[in-house]
Parts: C-alpha cells; sequence; structure tokens
C-alpha cells in the first residue's frame, strides 16, 4: 500500500542520527567551516563511536547487527535508510558530513561491481581503530558530466595496468587509503574501453597535486589527482578481468560509474534536502522569535515559510521514491535524476528564500549563509541539473524511438 | 514503511478508471464544453461503477474509500478530461460533510434518492464574505448572492456555509428551490461544469434546515475541507499528466529544422521540468491524503499546502504544453488549449495559491511543540 510512515527501524535510525547531528555535527559547522578542516581529534572521536559515511548502507554504525544478520526476512529498505540518515546528516552540516571517515562515493562501486576477494580486501579496512577513506575518481579537466570523455589511460602491461592521467574535484581524494579511478584502455572504443580500478594511497606515480579552495563545503577536503607511469595490479581492476572479458555486452567501467549514480544520486539529493531543511528551520525560529505578529512582513513571511515547507516536503518524497525503487529492485535511473535535479534547484531556492527573510543581519554569523555557500555544489556534482534533465528526457521519449 | 504501491484493489479500480478515462471522457471533452454539460451516457456508466459515490458513507450505498484511495481515481479520471469530472452530477464536495454526518436527519431524503437512483447534485457555497446570515425569532435569513461555484446551473440541493450576524459558523442544507441560480458569461474553462452564481433573496432557512453550529459546524467544515482541498490536487494532478503525456507524444512526432523537436534541449528540457512538476506534486497530494486519512482535521495543513503545489504545477505544465505545441497550441483543434483554459479555472474556483500557503504559513508560525520532520 501506498505508505509514507516510517518502519521502526526506520524511524529509529532517523532519531538516532538526528541526535547525532544534533550534538555532534551541527555544534562545530561553523568552526570547521571557518577553520577549512574538521579536526583531527573530532574525526578521531567520531569513528570511534562507529559513525562512518558508507554510502552503501547507513547504519548509524555498525552496531546493528541483528538487523544485518536477517536481511532475507524482511523487504529491503537500505536504499529508505540511506535517503534518511543522509537527510539528518546534512541538516547537521554537510562539509562535515562529506568528511565522516568511510568509503563514501567509492564505496557502491565496490559494493556492485567487485569480487568477493575485492570487497573483503577493501571495505574491510573501515575499523574503530583509525580513521579511514575511500574516494571515488571520475570527472577530468576534460571530461565532467561526460563520463565517456574520460582520458586517463590504462596501459595493460604484465601482472596489471599503468595508468597514466589527472582527476579533478575528488573528496576526500588526498587522505584516502583507495581511490575507485576511472580509466580507459583504448579511448577509441569509447564507453567500451573503460575500467574501474582500485588504487591505493602510497602506490608510486599516484600523488594528489593539491587541494582547491571552495565556495562552500570548505571543511572538506577536495583534491586533484595524478596517475603518472602509476602501476596497479591486475587484482586491483574492479570486478576481474573476468568481468570485462566475455564478450563486449558485458558491462563496462563507463555502466559501473553510472550505476552508482542510481543509488547515490537520491543520497545526494536527501542532503540538499537536509540542507534546506536546516536553513528552513533556523529561519522559522528567527522569524517567530523576532518577527511582528501583524502586518505585511509578518504575512510575507508566512507564506515564503510554508512554500519553503512544502518545497521540502515535496523535493523529500521524490528522494523516497527513487530510494523505494532502488529497494525493490526496479530500474530508477529517472527517478533518481528526477530527485537530484529537483532537490538541488530546491535547495539554494529555500537557502537564498531564508537570507532574504534574515535580512542583512543574516550576514553576520548566521548559519544559513553558510549553507547557502555549500548548497550550490548539491545542484552540481554527481551531474548538473541540466544533466538530471537529459536523463529524465531520455527516459521519456524512449517509447516513441526518440533518443534527446 | 515508506511505498509508493497502490494495493491491488486500488490498481483495479484505476484500471477500469483509466479506460474510462481514455475511451470515454477524453473523446466526448470537446463536445461536453461546447453542449455545457456532461452527457447523460457517461453519468450512467459512471454511477453504475460507483464513481459518483466513492467519499458516501458504506451505510448509505456510498464505497466510503480512504483518501489516498480516491485520490488515484480522481486522478486518473481527471486524466480524461477535468470539465467532464468537475460537472458530474452527485454529492460533490458535501459529501465529505455527509461522510462526517451520516445519521443526521437532514440527510434522510437524499439518502433516499440516492439509493433508489442517482444520487442529487449538490452545490456547495463557502458563504463566508458572501452569503449574510441574520437570526430572527423563528430561525435565520439568508440574503447574498455567492461568487461562481461548479455545479450551479443544475444543482438539486445547495449547502451554504456561512457565519451568522455574530459570527458563529453554521452550516444549512436546501433540498427545494429557494435560491435563484444567476447565469453568467464564462468562458475560461470548465464549461461543462454548469458554473454559475447563488443568489439568496430574504431566503427564510429553519432551524430544521441546520447541519451544524458554532464550534461544531467549525469542525465538520475543516475537516470536509481538507479532505476535498486534497482531492482538488489530485484532480489538477491528473490534468497535467495528461497534458505532459500528450506533450511528450506530439514533440517525439513534430519536425523542425530536419529534426524532432525533442531533440533540442529547449523542448527536451521543458519536458523534463514538467514531468518534475507532476511528479512533486503528486506526491504531496498523496502524502496529505494519507495524513488527513490518519490524522482527520488536525492534517487539514498539509491538505492546503498540497493544493497550493497542485496549482502551481498545473498552470505550469499546461501552459508549457501550449508552449510547446507552439502554434497548434494555440488553436482549439488541438487538446492543449483547453486544458490551459480548464486549469486556470480550476484554480480560481479553488481559492489563490497565496492563500493557501499564507494559511498554512500562520499556521507553521504558531506551532507551539518543536516540529520533526515527518
Amino acid at each position: 500500500m501506498i505508505s509514507f510512515t516510517l518502519s521502526p527501524q526506520q524511524k529509529q535510525i532517523k532519531e538516532l542520527v538526528h541526535w547525532f547531528a544534533k550534538h555532534e555535527v551541527r555544534p562545530l559547522a561553523l568552526e570547521a567551516d571557518r577553520l577549512g578542516r574538521v579536526p583531527e581529534e573530532w574525526l578521531q572521536k567520531v569513528n570511534k563511536m562507529g559513525i562512518q559515511l558508507n554510502t552503501s548502507s547507513f547504519g548509524g554504525g555498525r552496531s546493528a547487527p541483528a538487523t544485518e544478520q536477517k536481511p532475507e526476512k524482511k523487504e529491503r529498505e537500505g536504499n529508505r535508510v540511506a535517503v534518511i540518515a543522509a537527510e539528518e546528516l546534512a541538516w547537521g552540516c554537510p562539509a562535515i558530513t562529506l568528511s565522516l571517515p568511510g568509503p563514501g562515493l567509492g564505496g557502491p562501486p565496490i559494493q556492485s561491481s567487485g569480487t568477493p576477494e575485492q570487497k573483503q580486501r577493501f571495505l574491510s579496512i573501515f575499523t574503530k581503530d583509525e580513521p579511514r577513506w575511500g574516494a571515488y575518481a571520475l570527472t577530468e579537466p576534460e571530461a565532467g558530466s561526460d563520463a565517456s570523455g574520460i582520458r586517463t589511460t590504462a596501459r595493460k602491461v604484465d601482472g596489471g595496468y599503468v595508468l597514466n592521467g589527472q582527476k579533478i574535484f575528488i573528496t576526500n581524494g588526498a587522505r584516502a587509503s583507495w581511490v575507485v579511478v576511472f580509466a580507459t584502455v583504448d579511448p577509441k572504443l569509447g564507453r567500451a574501453g573503460h575500467r574501474a580500478f582500485v588504487v591505493e594511497k602510497g602506490t608510486p606515480g599516484f600523488s594528489a597535486a593539491r587541494t582547491v579552495h571552495k565556495m562552500g563545503l570548505r571543511a572538506n577536503e577536495t583534491a586533484e589527482l595524478v596517475f603518472e607511469d602509476c602501476f596497479v595490479p591486475a587484482e586491483n581492476l574492479l570486478g576481474g578481468e573476468e568481468l570485462y572479458s566475455a564478450a563486449a555486452h558485458q558491462p563496462s567501467g563507463f555502466q559501473v560509474a553510472m550505476k552508482t549514480f542510481d543509488s547515490t544520486r537520491p543520497i545526494v539529493a536527501a542532503m540538499a534536502v537536509g540542507i534546506a531543511r536546516a536553513a528552513y528551520e533556523y529561519t522559522l525560529e528567527v522569524v517567530k522569535r523576532e518577527y511582528p505578529k501583524q502586518g505585511r512582513l509578518y504575512y510575507e513571511a508566512a507564506e515564503l515559510l510554508a512554500e519553503a515547507e512544502q518545497e521540502i516536503d515535496a523535493a523529500r518524497l521524490l528522494t523516497w521514491e527513487a530510494a523505494w525503487k532502488g529497494d525493490i529492485g526496479e530500474a530508477n535511473a529517472m527517478e533518481a535524476a528526477i530527485c537530484k535535479a529537483v532537490a538541488g534547484k530546491m535547495a539554494l531556492r529555500v537557502c537564498a528564500m531564508c537570507l532574504e527573510l534574515l535580512g542583512p543581519v543574516g550576514l553576520d554569523g548566521h548559519l544559513v549563509e553558510k549553507l547557502y555557500r555549500d548548497v550550490k555544489v548539491f545542484d552540481i556534482f554527481e551531474g548538473t541539473q541540466q544533466i538530471q534533465r537529459l536523463v529524465t528526457a531520455r527516459r521519456l521519449y524512449a517509447p516513441y524511438g526518440v533518443h534527446v | 514503511m515508506i511505498s509508493f504501491r497502490p494495493t491491488e484493489e486500488e490498481q483495479a479500480f484505476c484500471e477500469v478508471a483509466k479506460t474510462i478515462a481514455d475511451e470515454e471522457l477524453r473523446p466526448s471533452a470537446h463536445d461536453c464544453e461546447q453542449h455545457r454539460f456532461v452527457s447523460a451516457s457517461i453519468v450512467k456508466r459512471l454511477h453504475e461503477l460507483g464513481f459518483l459515490g466513492l467519499e458516501l458513507p458504506e451505510s448509505w450505498g456510498g464505497l466510503e474509500l480512504p483518501l489516498i484511495s480516491q485520490a488515484q481515481i480522481w486522478q486518473v479520471l481527471s486524466y480524461g478530461d477535468l470539465g467532464i469530472v468537475q460537472g458530474l452530477p452527485g454529492p460533490g464536495e458535501v459529501a465529505s460533510l455527509m461522510r462526517q454526518t451520516p445519521d443526521h436527519p437532514i440527510w434522510q431524503s437524499y439518502r433516499e434518492a440516492g439509493q433508489t437512483g442517482m444520487w442529487p447534485t449538490v452545490a456547495f457555497i463557502d458563504g463566508e464574505e458572501t452569503i449574510d446570515v441574520r437570526r430572527g425569532r423563528d430561525g435565520y435569513r439568508l440574503n447574498g448572492t455567492s461568487v461562481p461555484v461548479r455545479r450551479a446551473a443544475f444543482a438539486d440541493w445547495v449547502v451554504v456555509a456561512a457565519k451568522d450576524g455574530g459570527g458563529e459558523p453554521v452550516i444549512f442544507v436546501f433540498d427545494e428551490r429557494t435560491w435563484e441560480t444567476v447565469e453568467g458569461d464564462f468562458r475560461l474553462g470548465l464549461l461543462a461544469a454548469g458554473l454559475g452564481r447563488i443568489r439568496f433573496s430574504e431566503v427564510f432557512a429553519s432551524t430544521g434546515r441546520m447541519l451544524a453550529r458554532g464550534e461544531e459546524a467549525s469542525t465538520l467544515l475543516g475537516h470536509a475541507r481538507a479532505r476535498q482541498c486534497v482531492l482538488e490536487a489530485a484532480k489538477e494532478v491528473g490534468l497535467m499528466e495528461a497534458a505532459l503525456s500528450y506533450t511528450i507524444e506530439y514533440t517525439a512526432g513534430r519536425k523542425a529544422f530536419g529534426q524532432e523537436i525533442a531533440k533540442f534541449q529547449g523542448v527536451s528540457f521543458t519536458v523534463a521540468e514538467m514531468a518534475f512538476e507532476c511528479r512533486g506534486a503528486r506526491n504531496i497530494a498523496w502524502a496529505a491524503a494519507c495524513r488527513v486519512d490518519e490524522q482527520g482535521r488536525t492534517a487539514e495543513g498539509f491538505a492546503w499546502r498540497a493544493l497550493a503545489r497542485a496549482h502551481r504545477s498545473v498552470r505550469y505544465v499546461t501552459d508549457q504544453a501550449v508552449q510547446m505545441l507552439g502554434g497548434h497550441g494555440y488553436v482549439q483543434e488541438y487538446p492543449a488549449e483547453k486544458w490551459m483554459r480548464d486549469a486556470q479555472a480550476q484554480v480560481l474556483l479553488y481559492a489563490r495559491e497565496t492563500d493557501w500557503f499564507i494559511r498554512r504559513g500562520e499556521q507553521l508560525l504558531d506551532e507551539r511543540k518543536e516540529r520533526v520532520a515527518p
């Protein structure tokens, strides 16, 4: 049946994650933005709590063995739990959220395409003794939304591959223990030539060139990565050679990259929803406290806040719909694109609207101006809203045989 | 559990509704608009299948469906034609008052009429600002002319919600033609819906004509309004879905500069945006339906904002449908211009988008307890 009530597990995780976001993340948000980093001791502390950013399975920690032990008995709800948790974490602070230890965006491709040995080797390092990160490296100076335009090369040699190229805008790229890197074995093959590799920190020829400075998300590290004659052993080819050798019909690295986005776009969208909600709730309290109780300003504020509330909930429902489809095993590429496009645009609009309600005082030390700077990238990374419109339009026209 | 899957019963009902929408409502839309009423064959078919009593109590022979089920059904029927949907006979908005007061003696003759034949047509007047109610010695006297309402032209019954001279809410039910229908010059849209004003000139109403007064009336009205806001939002979703799907098909076939116009990003991105609006408005309406089903009147704010959102989206989507069809969108041989007219007429009938948002905003600013997202 159609239902928008959270299951007991969903509710529990939401409350747990919200508590963490409210008491551990939010208090640090403005300070981390000012420092341009998340303090090491804080990361150590939360890592010991078992808090990790694993976009494959938000669990509010790894202390839920009872749930994990009986997955076959109940309906899969990992995607819905993920978007619920992502919203709450981003409500606390999106930059700190993206800086949490864990495989991050690198998790989904390993989870969906890695061999059992690779999953064990790369996903088991995220333990409580020390914070560690994974990363996902797709974007290049000449290849952004057009993921098929990858120029990083992977030349086959004895025992593995040699990578050459550059990746930009890589979240947690400099401190990651490993990075999932997309490269091509032959640029002329287009998508069919793409491969995904796991490149480990310290591999000769692999380096982080610099960390870029951004409009927002300043506490989160964004790196440029360079691969110069970087040898990667064959066992680090994601999925192994067997994944690619059987026939041309087997999935390429491109498909591995795109498959990632179907599960992570709803999470990015949910984070945008969390940011918008944070700005809205903050501003609602300010208006309640400081605005006159009648007159033009009051009614303007009432209308704007009601619009914001509706937009936030509408975007949230779109993320839930995309996540629900993922959980029941139905194709959700269109829904993932829709929620990403809508939430990304909505969140900036809501933050701007909230700043307008705060007026000039919003310039000075208020959370909302930081959220406004942070939120813009949520309409850019993992695909701009223009790309999401293109993905959506392609699905809408597919029944008519028109490829847009 | 978060789920977007209809029940099997809902799916079955909607499949029947979809067949009717495609095979009977859509092909008749133009004729019904020209003739300004819904054809008898359509009415008979919908009545036989129970579509005119979805909200009515089971004890009356109605289906008394949950709001989430009705929302889906009206959405599908409105995909066929909103003008026809709004012109159908039956209890209309007043069904939600009936549902709450099934045993009230004032409905006795209505219930009996419906159980032996067609449900009589009821026009609803929200007359707080237009109908003057004065208390006299033996009852009340009503004066005033309503704003345009649907089905005024062929109403068998009229229900008026107003405030008496002392500011107290009151609901009157009239089943005899004590009112006068004022014909108007209606050209914009929903022309099969029997739009008109209803005038009361020194009409006497005994207390026997009163359904409720005071706090009771306020509660009944609040709950009924919430339910009806959700259903009107769902109808608007159906209309915009019709415009979207027609536009996709048209732009996939129409050529300009040597290729299908869908291949130009100016077109394909606009169509994607139309889909975003449809999906967003639908989800907000469905969520509101579930809320009102669970919480009754306390969920009225969710119903208001669902209608506000649907208002905005239906105007955007139908406007873009005309735009994407170009000159064809503007001429009456193609359905898009009718959808745009119907959309705007619908929005005018059910209050302004701004009004709904301000009401919801006032509610948010008045909330005392800490609010946690759903």
